[in-house]
């Protein structure tokens, strides 16, 4: 049986100690939508995109349902993204649940359905990080494998 | 039975004033352990329940849930931010204006949840602190929300307890005080914050520029909602003509706007904040349980005995001490326990000086504390999420003065037209 370390895992990580501009560069190089947060091998959180519009957009913005009228003030969104720029990631990260190396598929569908999220860690099972696995990829994975047994 | 009683009622007022426990576990709490070691039965525990306030509320909570995607309370917020032009004092005058009559006609909570966040926005665009605006917010929330049946929960449930006091009942005898209220205090917090928001001439310049009304052109069923909003309200008027109670009227209004403006019922009907009203329910069960058990009689008759039978000297002590008690604990649990000491205190001869006297404290001393009334606790929530807070002692500095001035302006009033 096919367990998650078959799946395209993505090696998307940052040590708790980088900031928060280094983490995003990792996000956006890494095309997944979360990395993992890693003091030494263990994970203390993720970083996802949501997390980032949160942290660059201000905070309000998530309680604003109406915003067509506005038009972008630069110098202010440029303060912002300066302020936030250098912080540690650690301090902007959130825990979430991990899947295991060992999970079916099917198990990790389920928890992406209600966890809320695009991306969760993989870790083995001694907690070491695996990588990151992404909706797309498992989606991917099975798709390919469905195509390759109509082949064969 | 009757210490049982009292203990866990005083028990749940401590642990929701602490805010250890989320309100409504603790609401819920009680209401079980008071059925479960029989201060009351379960017959007796499902007819303390007020389900006009749970109706009445629910109804709203929809009714207002549907009308937000038009855009309409963005709109209204955004164009008193075009009004005043940068002129702090006319910026706070507006907001307030704004606030207020949205509690009136919605309920207070309602309303900080819809105008603070367009508020932080507007400050940030002025380049302003929103602290002072939220606080301004807060404060007419609460006095605007006095002036209806249906804008603070303290009103509402007076309203669908003693039903011989109809909504025109409550426009006339607390909307006069509650605008005299609001004009004063609002006058005091802008001369007190005008320094923190002067605003640059071009920002004003840039703000007055935006087009406010685009969300709401973009929106759907703009004008079949609002429609049904404004019909709701006028029936509310005419409640008493039409031989409708209020939760009638606001349960009909929710029907009609879910039929016009509501695409899929269920995400409509998640609208209602079902942490609420079980938070209600649970306070109306402990509440029974101490009428069953005769504290409220006890405290009903104690109070007489303090005030000597004097109406002016009951209607200045539940004033006052629905205010202390409100601020302590939470407007709205504390009207709970004093709704029937209110009615055992009247005995049979209805005085309706008591139940403004109560109104008046429970809404007005929702300004003192942080927790004491609902749209405190959400509007400095809704601040602190977007990076900003206030201290409960920060809050304390000017929810105080607000609520001593309201009651000494309240106190002249009850003893001038009302006793």
């Amino acid at each position: 049986m096919a367990d998650l370390r078959d799946l395209p895992l993505v090696q998307a990580s940052v040590a708790d100690s980088a900031t928060f501009g280094e983490a995003v560069s990792t996000l956006f190089a890494a095309q997944v939508p979360a990395l993992a947060i890693l003091a030494g091998e263990r994970i203390v959180g993720i970083l996802s995109e949501v997390d980032v519009l949160r942290a660059v957009f201000p905070g309000y913005l998530a309680e604003l349902r109406h915003t067509a009228f506005v038009e972008d003030d630069p110098a202010a969104l440029d303060e912002r993204a300066r302020a936030i720029r250098d912080r540690p990631v650690g301090e902007l990260s959130r825990t979430v649940e991990v899947l295991d190396g060992d999970d079916s598929e099917t198990h990790a569908a389920e928890r992406f359905l209600h966890a809320g999220e695009q991306a969760l860690p993989v870790v083995d099972e001694n907690g070491r990080f695996l990588g990151m696995l992404s909706i797309s990829a498992l989606c991917h994975a099975r798709l390919d494998r469905a195509a390759d047994e109509e082949l064969s | 039975m009757e210490l049982a009683a009292i203990l866990i009622f005083v028990m749940a007022l401590a642990l929701i004033a602490l805010e250890w426990v989320h309100r409504t576990k603790v609401a819920l709490a009680g209401a079980s352990l008071m059925v479960v070691i029989g201060v009351l039965d379960e017959d007796g525990a499902i007819a303390a329940i007020d389900w006009s306030t749970l109706g009445l509320l629910a109804g709203m909570m929809v009714i207002v849930g549907l009308t937000e995607p038009t855009g309409v309370f963005t709109f209204l917020a955004l164009r008193v931010a075009q009004l005043s032009k940068g002129r702090p004092i006319a910026l706070v005058f507006l907001l307030a204006l704004v606030t207020g009559v949205l509690s009136a006609f919605l309920d207070n909570l309602t309303a900080i949840l819809l105008v603070v966040p367009i508020t932080l926005l507007i400050a940030d665009l002025l380049r302003i602190s929103p602290i002072p605006l939220v606080m301004v917010e807060i404060v007419a929330s609460n006095i605007g929300g006095t002036a209806t049946l249906i804008g603070d929960p303290p009103n509402i449930m007076i309203g669908t307890a003693r039903p011989e006091l109809s909504f025109i009942d409550f426009i006339v005898n607390l909307a006069p005080v509650a605008i005299v209220t609001l004009l004063v205090v609002t006058a005091g917090l802008a001369l007190a914050f005008r320094s923190r928001l002067r605003v640059a001439p071009e920002r004003a310049r840039e703000v007055a520029a935006l087009d406010a009304a685009r969300d709401m052109r973009e929106a759907r069923y703009v004008g079949r909602t609002l429609a049904v909003l404004v019909g709701t309200i006028a029936a509310f008027f005419l409640h008493t003509l039409l031989h409708l109670e209020p939760a009638v009227v606001a349960l009909t209004g929710a029907t009609v706007m879910l039929l016009v403006a509501a695409d899929d019922v269920e995400s409509a009907l998640e609208r209602i904040e079902w942490s609420t009203l079980f938070f209600f329910l649970g306070l109306f069960v402990m509440v029974g349980g101490l009428e069953e058990r005769g504290v409220i009689e006890d405290v009903a008759q104690r109070l007489a005995d303090v005030t000597g039978g004097s109406t002016t000297a009951e209607a200045l002590v539940i004033l006052w001490g629905a205010a202390a008690g409100s601020a302590a604990v939470d407007n709205i649990p504390f009207t709970a326990a004093m709704i029937p000491v209110v009615d055992s205190l009247q005995g049979d001869e209805f005085n309706d000086a008591l139940w403004w006297s109560l109104a008046l404290g429970a809404c007005f001393g929702g300004n003192a504390t942080l927790i004491a009334a609902a749209a405190n606790v959400a509007g400095t929530g809704i601040l602190e999420r977007s990076g900003q807070s206030i201290s409960f002692l920060r809050f304390l500095a000017i929810g105080a003065p607000v609520t001593l001035v309201s009651l000494f302006i309240a106190t002249g009033y009850l003893l001038l037209f009302q006793l």
